[in-house]
């Protein structure tokens, strides 16, 4: 099976442990993985912010790198929602909509394509330690992916899971509301921290780098020991 | 009666609308789901009295049951549980049937003051229900989810009267239950459409009033009733 | 009063909010307990996306067809010896409303809660004609003893807790009991039940108008509504035009959608429909009845991609579970209706002028969306606010620049390559120990709440070239 890696802009530049991490997933499990070079970002800071427009010249760039591409994975719900979104923004475009169509239907998370494509629940890893998860709302409320990740977490041999209190609310991170609405956002984050250190887990793990980035550095700043992991980092340890 | 500023107003609805003004021919359509029918749907009449039981307890309402015979004892005991010293009922067709007429009789006797809502004598029936310490009224239709009951109210059944007093109590034939409300709007709904017109003032009640303005906690009787009572009785 | 409230800078309002721990914490648990009881309420229905698919459906077909049911309604209203009267401006309706009031000789008006009468400012304009106006909906005759403002759409003194309320009794009233709710609750039972029975007019709000019949129904606990509309001789009930179903079977599903999404209740103590004037022989209900039909900005919202905020049905389930909500309150919008439909409505009725922030507060985590019962897209809708400001030439230069900057970084993958390598370099003065806690630009606002990790040594593309070529030279 053929897979098209996606890495969103976040983990190529910020921590990029984690694409690799994807890429050894993926061909653990026989997939032959390539890396369109020329693909960037998904678009979503200018788009959320209002720049609809404009955007359509990334989106459209994005269509292009993965157009050929048999799949489509990326190790976050939130890049990979986005680019699942462009089938609804360019629909009635005559040049882009079937495009945008296709492209959508072949793009997938990372452990929704574990599960949902290639039937795997359980892969095989290693990894010691209590751990707790936080589902990102992109995820679970746009992409619709709760179960996958939680699965695939608890079928890792070593791992001790606990749930997130009110995982389910926002961690404040927002794309650029982080930003422009910095003291909002650091009242969110604090409240987040605070639900991951009550469940005295050693582990924080997401399936969202941008919000793991905006926890994680919330948790630094408290000199929190509680250490924040990508799913695909736990997801490849392997004895 | 007046109605003022209609044809502009609408006019411009349409427009905003970008289509032709629509004085006629609009059909509801048959909507492609009907959840509100799979609730308790196939209950009989005694599975669906006790829904209503489970869910008075959880709107704060005392439930009884009795039957025929024992409405008159269960009846005179709640109104003396709740120190009924003036009671006010509504003039029910139902009354004489149920043998209301007996038990108030005795009531009287026994110097509790017992009064029928009385048409002809105005608003001297709000005021006595303003110092009445129960009202008793007979529900129409019963809807067991919520712990409802439908009152339409007449000249002969105020609005005050499950309204005013301190309790309210509601005698509930069990033929009138039914799961939900969806079962209760369509009857007022097929009436109206044959011609019925339907009551000035639908009442659906479930338990005593209640708020939670402060703090989000549960007060239990703000301006309507502060207790409510159901009892359920057996059909004959 | 009208639609907009509190201090006029944003900035202030959410900083006031932040800094009052008191209304957060009454916030934070009264969301709490909305969340619980709504998920428990919805949960226990087995088939909680039908009932939100139908309520969609039947908000969209009735919105589609608005003139014909209004006109229906107005219609059956008249019949039944009501008068209706359409306003397209919260003006036209206070001064109809007057004109009534005025002519009843109304000294005394009581109100039931009414979200739209707070929207036209009512209150201010009855009083300014010289009638007393008492608000009987415990919460908001709570806010109106003490001046305030509400800052929630079902539960409008959220903010205030009891000792706050026992504060403000005491000194309007010369309360001199506990803080218990119970106490409270008694106290505003006695004192208004003495208005209750010396008013002339009673003022109600609408939740759903009913087309066939020509009913207006009332969703309440308290009991208010029902008083205000059985003693009085005569009822004035206010609607905003999209407030009605077309049947009372609609008025059910809707109703309870209502009741399960705002409270968690099956149904709430009260649901009251009430139809036209008293009929001959009735002693309870008006004699007069007028009902006002009030557009105030809704049309031009008609016909757009807004429509569907005209679905919402007020249950302020949105509100309940927003984070933002939660950390700010209510009252930090600056409008009668905060949170997420806030942030949608309140632009689309007062403009984007001064409310230009409320389409940015807000992460779009949509947890909004998912609970909203008739399955109105309020991030979407948020979003497509941004967008509109954007066209309308409303962003700050800088964030211009730098979305153009993006676009450009992001449509050339050889400027995006090079600037992902040189972001670890271009980052160093402010690096220690691999994290930054100071950060220039941009990473300013970020690093005031919390750390940024420097980036990765080598970017993922590299080290992925780099294995290829491994791989090719095995
Ligand atoms: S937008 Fe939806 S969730 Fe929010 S108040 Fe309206 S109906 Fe309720």
């Amino acid at each position: 099976m053929k897979v098209s890696l996606f890495i969103t802009c976040m983990a190529d530049i910020m921590t990029s442990n984690v694409g690799k991490d994807t890429v050894e997933i993926l061909e653990r499990f026989g997939c032959e993985v390539d890396f369109p070079d020329t693909q960037t970002c998904c678009g979503q800071p200018a788009y959320n912010s209002g720049y609809l427009e404009n955007t359509k010249a990334t989106m459209k760039h994005m269509m292009k790198v993965f157009r050929e591409s048999e799949y489509v994975v990326g190790p976050s719900g939130s890049c990979v929602a986005m680019l699942r979104g462009y089938e609804a923004i360019f629909r009635g475009d005559p040049e882009w909509e079937e495009e945008a169509k296709k492209l959508a239907a072949k793009t997938f998370e990372l452990s929704q394509f574990l599960v949902d494509v290639l039937g795997i629940v359980d892969v095989g890893s290693t990894f010691k330690g209590k751990v707790t998860y936080h589902p990102s709302c992109h995820m679970t409320r746009i992409l619709g992916v709760k179960a996958a990740p939680v699965q695939l977490l608890q079928n890792v041999e070593g791992v001790d899971f606990v749930e997130l209190p009110h995982g389910e609310d926002c961690c404040g991170f927002g794309g650029t509301f982080a930003v422009k609405n910095s003291v909002i956002s650091g009242q969110m984050v604090q409240e987040k921290a605070d639900h991951v250190v009550e469940t005295e887990a050693e582990y924080l793990v997401g399936g969202d780098m941008a919000c793991l980035l905006n926890i994680g550095g919330r948790l630094s700043r408290e000199g929190s020991y509680v250490k924040v992991v990508h799913l695909a980092e736990i997801l490849n340890t392997v004895k | 009666m007046t109605i003022q500023n209609r044809e502009s107003f609408l006019d411009n609805l349409a427009n905003t609308l970008g289509r032709p003004r629509r004085k006629t021919g609009v059909e509801r359509p048959k909507w492609s789901l009907s959840p509100q029918w799979e609730v308790y749907d196939g209950l009989s009449q005694d599975e669906l009295v006790d829904v209503l039981e489970q869910q008075c307890k959880v709107i704060h309402t005392n439930f009884k049951r009795t039957n025929f015979d024992g409405l008159s004892e269960m009846l005179k005991s709640a109104i003396k549980g709740h120190d009924g010293n003036k009671v006010l009922a509504a003039n029910d067709r139902r009354n004489k049937e149920y043998g209301l007429e007996v038990i108030f009789d005795d009531l009287k006797q026994e110097g509790v003051d017992v009064r029928l809502w009385d048409s002809a004598i105005g608003t001297e029936n709000q005021v006595f229900a303003e110092q009445a310490d129960i009202g008793i009224t007979f529900s129409e239709i019963t809807l067991a989810e919520s712990g409802t009951i439908t009152l339409f109210n007449d000249k002969d059944n105020g609005r005050s009267i499950s309204l005013l007093p301190r309790v309210h109590v509601v005698i509930i034939p069990k033929s009138t239950l039914v799961p939900r409300m969806t079962q209760a709007v369509k009857q007022i709904h097929e009436a109206n459409k044959r011609g019925r017109e339907v009551s000035s003032c639908v009442s659906f009640i479930s338990g005593p009033s209640n708020s939670a303005d402060i703090e989000m906690n549960l007060i239990v009787g703000v301006h309507g009733p502060i207790e409510a009572t159901y009892i359920v009785v057996d059909d004959k | 009063m009208g639609i907009r409230i509190g201090d006029p800078s944003f900035e202030t309002r959410v900083q006031e909010g932040i800094e009052n721990d008191f209304m957060l914490n009454s916030v934070a648990s009264a969301q709490g307990r909305f969340r619980g009881r709504r998920g428990v309420a919805t949960e226990e229905l087995g088939n909680w996306e039908d009932w939100r698919s139908l309520g969609e459906e039947i908000r969209s077909h009735t919105l589609e067809n608005i003139d014909y049911y209004l006109q229906q309604l107005s219609d059956n209203v008249s019949k039944r010896g009501g008068h209706v009267f359409f306003a397209a401006t919260a003006d036209e309706a206070n001064e109809y409303i007057k004109e009534v009031v005025k002519r009843k000789n109304g000294k005394k008006v009581v109100k039931s809660k009414s979200m739209v009468t707070e929207e036209i400012g009512l209150n201010k304009a009855l009083e300014e004609a010289g009638s007393e106006v008492i608000e009987t909906d415990l919460g908001e005759w709570i806010l109106q003893l003490d001046g305030d403002v509400p800052s929630h759409i079902v539960t409008p003194a959220l903010h205030l807790n009891r000792d706050q309320i026992k504060e403000t009794f005491a000194n309007k009233r010369g309360y001199d009991k506990s803080n218990t709710p119970e106490e409270l609750g008694l106290f505003a039972r006695e004192e208004l039940r003495k208005d209750f029975l010396t008013a002339d007019i009673g003022i109600t709000g609408c939740n759903f108008a009913v087309a066939e019949s020509g009913a207006v129904t009332f969703v309440t606990n308290e009991g208010n509504a029902r008083l205000a509309t059985t003693l009085p001789d005569t009822q004035i009930s206010v609607m905003g035009l999209e407030r009605i179903v077309p049947t009372w079977e609609e008025l059910d599903v809707l109703v309870s959608l209502l009741t399960r999404s705002a409270v968690g209740q099956k149904l709430t103590s009260y649901i009251t429909g009430i139809t036209g004037t008293r009929l001959a022989g009735e002693i309870d209900g008006p004699e007069e009845f007028h009902l006002v039909i009030v557009d105030n900005g809704r049309s031009e919202i008609l016909g757009t991609e807004f429509q569907s905020a005209l679905h919402c049905i007020r249950c302020a389930a949105c509100i309940n579970v927003c984070p933002v909500y939660r950390h700010i309150g209510g009252h930090a919008y600056g409008s009668i209706y905060p949170g997420p439909i806030g942030a949608v409505l309140t632009p689309l009725l007062d403009g984007y002028e001064n409310h230009k922030e409320l389409p940015h507060a807000s992460t779009l985590c949509a947890a909004c969306t998912d609970v909203c019962p008739v399955k109105i897209p309020l991030h979407e809708q948020l979003i497509r606010h941004r967008e509109i400001m954007v066209e309308k030439n409303m962003a700050p230069t800088a964030e211009k620049i730098a979305m153009n900057g993006f676009v450009k970084w992001s449509t050339h993958p050889a400027a995006y390559k090079l600037s992902s390598k040189l972001a670890r370099t271009a980052l160093k003065p402010w690096t220690k120990d691999e994290n930054i806690t100071n950060g220039p630009g941009p990473l300013k606002n970020w690093t005031a709440q919390r750390d940024f990790p420097a980036p990765s040594q080598q970017t993922f593309r590299s080290w992925f070239k780099e294995r290829q070529k491994g791989e090719k030279s095995k």
